[in-house]
């Protein structure tokens, strides 16, 4: 028998299974046909258009989740039919930190300022905690203490977010009002970073983890060859090599932090005025000042005020507009790691 | 790679900076150990003295102390059950199609980015779109049937990688072999890589059940924050508050007088359900690795 089949096979498969698809012999020329009736031919093709179809349904969501809230958020600035509200110009929303829904005032600016703020400084906790503990369980934890770290990653990324929200609304925020701060409530950035922290940890962890460990070993190896202590390797050989792949780790990490909606909701404090009520202060610690003031963010403020708008009127588009930020935000963050990967690549 | 060779000092500051950063990186590690610990162990502590048979089996109050969440346990494992044989179908499609049918190119590429980019859409927007399309297009309003099909839009990518991924490790020679005994393409899948791949996808699944029954931003605007009087509801247009939904909403909406405990104790009713859950999955992983060792 000639070699030839094995190798179409490899050539024409993906995972091992054929490409080709007349129902006849998968393996192309030089293979043995086999008769199948035409029941099973007939089979075959309808399978293949129904698991066609199932994927198409993903591509189809992804168009309709943007279509819907492209016609709900965009009624906000442009005139639609089934549109009760007030047309608004972009600069009105975008750029005034003025949000007074009650008064026809809609600058979302403070929400879009409480959403990067509490999700870059989670990120400022969660990204160096979260590369660390990765490359400590993939190069230099025992096994035992590598498999702990495992579950443990695993439990904290299955915590509901309602949960960490009731933690550090009954543990968190009345522990640190009454150690630092003098009984004076505490929500605000701080306590939502942290606990956000904690939440978005494991996919920085687990996805790091992957990355050293799919590092060469030859690197790790040729590093302490020329003599590098451990902490030598990992900073100035292991870190380095693995960065496209960390960057991606960071950045899915602030997809899900900027995406949380009820934990942070229920420690934050809800007040869409923040951007005013820091202006005002005269306080002489004005940063301390900030990460302990009631702020809100793009998500909380959807969970906040949504149930209490009618369909159609002004405010109520203008928090799907914010729904169709988030939603844009998700796409670009997605494509960015697309473009690190390929950075990797090349 | 393009890391330049480094030149490695050998000095005693170097190696004081490695036992120091050995120490940091233990540090850090044993604390999110810690903080799981002091985490599980304060959830279950504030729950524990309200956990109770009545708790458990009793209906909820509106304006008194004292009620129990039996209807919101039923919904959530309703919701989930329901969510999951909605996305099942999809979900293993999908994953199918792209192990087997899409090749390599650019259509499994393109899968692979609507895939990602679903997964990593925040539950709130999906909240959004499940409101527009159920609730108010369809004029389902908040109801057990709304709350289902959004929450399916939240496990539909997590099944679909997890089919994907475990299809693709089934072995080569075991799909060659059902090829070689004249299975037809269809066959192979189903009677060979699918059996194969079960274990795998089943350990999915239960991950992604854990996830909708933690999910509460996504009901909250699709399943609502009531529970029927009755019980059981099975109906399919009355509205469906789970166990996630009823421990935000009795906490921001402040009319019960016992909103503490009851928050409590249902938080803790979660962590032992997602605990066990957990359990679940590393006994039937262990079971599965002695069995194919």
């Amino acid at each position: 028998m000639p070699q030839a089949p094995e190798v179409s096979i490899a050539a024409a498969s993906e995972g091992g299974y054929p490409v080709l698809e007349d129902g006849l012999s998968p393996a192309g020329a030089g293979a043995p046909a086999f008769k199948h009736s035409r029941l099973q031919r007939l089979a075959d093709r309808w399978a293949h258009l129904g698991f066609l179809v199932c994927s198409l349904l993903v591509v189809g969501l992804i168009g309709g989740i943007l279509y819907f809230l492209a016609t709900r958020g965009l009624a906000a600035f442009l005139p639609m039919a089934g549109n009760t509200g007030r047309t608004l110009s972009f600069s009105e929303v975008f750029l005034s930190t003025d949000w007074a829904p009650s008064s026809d005032r809609f600058g979302i600016l403070p929400f879009i300022a409480g959403s990067l703020g509490v999700t870059g400084l989670a990120l400022l906790i969660a990204a160096p905690a979260g590369v660390l503990t990765g490359v400590f369980i993939a190069k230099m934890a025992p096994a035992w203490m590598r498999n702990l770290m495992r579950q443990v990653m695993d439990l904290l990324v299955g915590i509901p977010s309602v949960v960490y929200g009731i933690f550090g609304l009954t543990v968190v925020l009345p522990l640190v009002s009454r150690t630092w701060l003098a009984d004076a409530p505490a929500s605000g950035f701080a306590v939502s970073a942290l606990i956000l922290a904690v939440m978005i940890v494991p996919t920085i962890v687990s996805l790091s983890t992957d990355a050293f460990e799919s590092l060469p070993a030859a690197l790790d190896e040729g590093a302490q060859a020329l003599g590098s202590s451990r902490w030598q390797a990992i900073w100035r050989v292991l870190i380095p090599a693995a960065r496209p792949r960390l960057l991606t780790a960071m950045v899915l990490g602030l997809g899900r932090a900027i995406g949380e909606a009820m934990a942070v909701q229920m420690v934050i404090g809800n007040n869409p005025q923040w951007v005013a009520l820091m202006r005002e202060s005269t306080d002489r610690a004005p940063f301390l000042r900030a990460l302990f003031t009631p702020a809100a963010t793009l998500t909380t403020e959807l969970v906040q005020e949504l149930p209490n708008t009618a369909a159609g009127s002004t405010w109520n588009n203008v928090l799907f507009a914010m729904g169709l930020l988030l939603y844009l935000l998700t796409m670009v963050l997605i494509l960015a790691t697309r473009r690190l990967g390929r950075g990797k690549e090349a | 790679m393009n890391v330049a060779v480094p030149v490695f000092r050998r000095s005693r500051t170097s190696k004081v900076v490695d036992r120091l950063m050995r120490g940091v990186l233990w540090a850090i590690a044993l604390t999110f150990v810690a903080v799981l610990i002091l985490f599980v162990g304060a959830i279950l502590k504030q729950g524990w003295p309200v956990l109770n048979l009545g708790f458990l089996t009793k209906m909820p109050e509106t304006l008194d102390a004292g009620g129990g969440i039996k209807p919101q346990i039923f919904n959530s494992i309703y919701l989930v059950v329901l969510s999951l044989g909605i996305s099942l179908p999809v979900g293993l499609g999908a994953g199918i199609y792209m192990a087997a049918y899409a090749g390599q190119g650019r259509a499994l590429r393109f899968l692979r980015l609507c895939i990602e980019t679903l997964a990593a859409t925040p539950s709130i927007v999906l909240a959004l779109f499940g409101m527009i399309v159920f609730v108010q297009a369809m004029g389902w309003s908040f109801s057990i049937r709304s709350g289902a099909l959004t929450l399916a839009l939240l496990n539909i990518p997590v099944i679909t990688r997890v089919t994907e991924v475990s299809l693709l490790a089934v072995p080569r020679e075991l799909k060659e072999a059902s090829y070689g005994l004249g299975a037809t393409k269809l066959q192979t899948i189903l009677k060979v890589a699918l059996p194969y791949a079960a274990t795998g996808i089943l350990t999915g699944l239960v991950l992604t059940a854990g996830r909708a029954f933690g999910e509460s931003a996504i009901l909250v605007f699709t399943a609502g924050t009531n529970a029927s009087a009755q019980f059981p509801d099975f109906r399919l247009t009355v509205p469906g508050e789970t166990l996630s939904v009823h421990l935000w909403y009795v906490t921001s909406d402040g009319t019960l007088p016992d909103a503490r405990e009851i928050a409590a104790g249902t938080a803790a009713v979660m962590i032992l359900v997602l605990l066990t859950l957990n359990l679940l999955v590393r006994l039937v992983d262990r079971a599965i690795r002695r069995r194919t060792r």
